[in-house]
């Protein structure tokens, strides 16, 4: 049986520091690595961006994330608390956005529910619509009608009937039932 | 669940007021960086009349 999973022992043989997020954090404490996302942010050429992202609608979710894997890949602070942060972060950018007078959307909102609108209203409320129920039932048999005359594989109506015999031979092309020859 | 779904989840979270109850248990004087925190931030900030401002720096220089 091949399974794909590194050789047991593997761990002790690899390099570790490779990569600054094998190495413990440098900020593990909530209100220092919050403190540190501030002065990050308010930095002139990182504000710029996010003003230059929000102007581009992206959503202050996307830019949080986007902000917090800089700072996880380079070791300053550990993905635990980067996510126990993205609250701070997001609402500090939400606030510098109002305060400058960007328009912003966080992209936390559900898009899968249904908007209310004032007929879906009207429906759930069992309120009569300003139509009338008779037009409605006209204008449904009239399309119902014309559906099954009009179309190709509608039902033949009473007046077209069955084609005859020499019609539908006519239609085949005038070819008519050869009797087979005698093979000899 | 990715870490751009965590990212959002924690986002709804705080935007719903839900406080880091473990994590403020950590610290003996709580939290500074709390909903509280950024709710007065965002009323200094949007409330501050930018000409008083400007009278008060040139107060100041004077």
């Amino acid at each position: 049986m091949k399974i794909d999973a590194p050789i047991p022992g593997a761990n002790y043989l690899a390099d570790t520091r490779n990569y600054a997020w094998h190495r413990p954090p440098d900020i593990m404490d909530y209100d220092e690595a919050v403190g540190y996302m501030i002065d990050h942010i308010d930095e002139p050429e990182k504000k710029e961006l996010i003003f230059a992202m929000l102007g581009i609608d992206a959503h202050i979710t996307t830019i949080v994330t986007t902000l917090l894997l800089q700072v996880v890949s380079r070791g300053k602070i550990g993905i635990d608390l980067a996510i126990l942060i993205a609250g701070p972060l997001a609402r500090y950018i939400e606030i510098a956005a109002k305060d400058v007078g960007i328009d912003y959307e966080l992209g936390i909102e559900n898009k899968d529910r249904v908007a209310i609108t004032p007929t879906l209203l009207k429906l759930s409320l069992g309120m009569a619509l300003d139509v009338d129920e008779e037009d409605v039932q006209n204008a449904v048999q009239d399309t119902v009608q014309e559906a099954a005359t009009e179309s190709l594989m509608g039902m033949p109506t009473e007046q077209a009937g069955v084609a005859s015999a020499e019609e539908q031979s006519a239609m085949l092309g005038g070819m008519t039932e050869e009797e087979p020859e005698d093979e000899l | 669940m990715t870490f751009d779904e965590a990212v959002k989840k924690s986002i709804k979270q705080f935007m719903a007021g839900k406080l880091l109850t473990e994590t403020a248990k950590l610290k003996e004087d709580g939290i500074f960086y709390s909903p509280e925190f950024f709710d007065d931030l965002e009323e200094e900030l949007l409330n501050e009349d930018p000409d008083i401002e400007v009278e008060k720096e040139l107060e100041d220089e004077d």
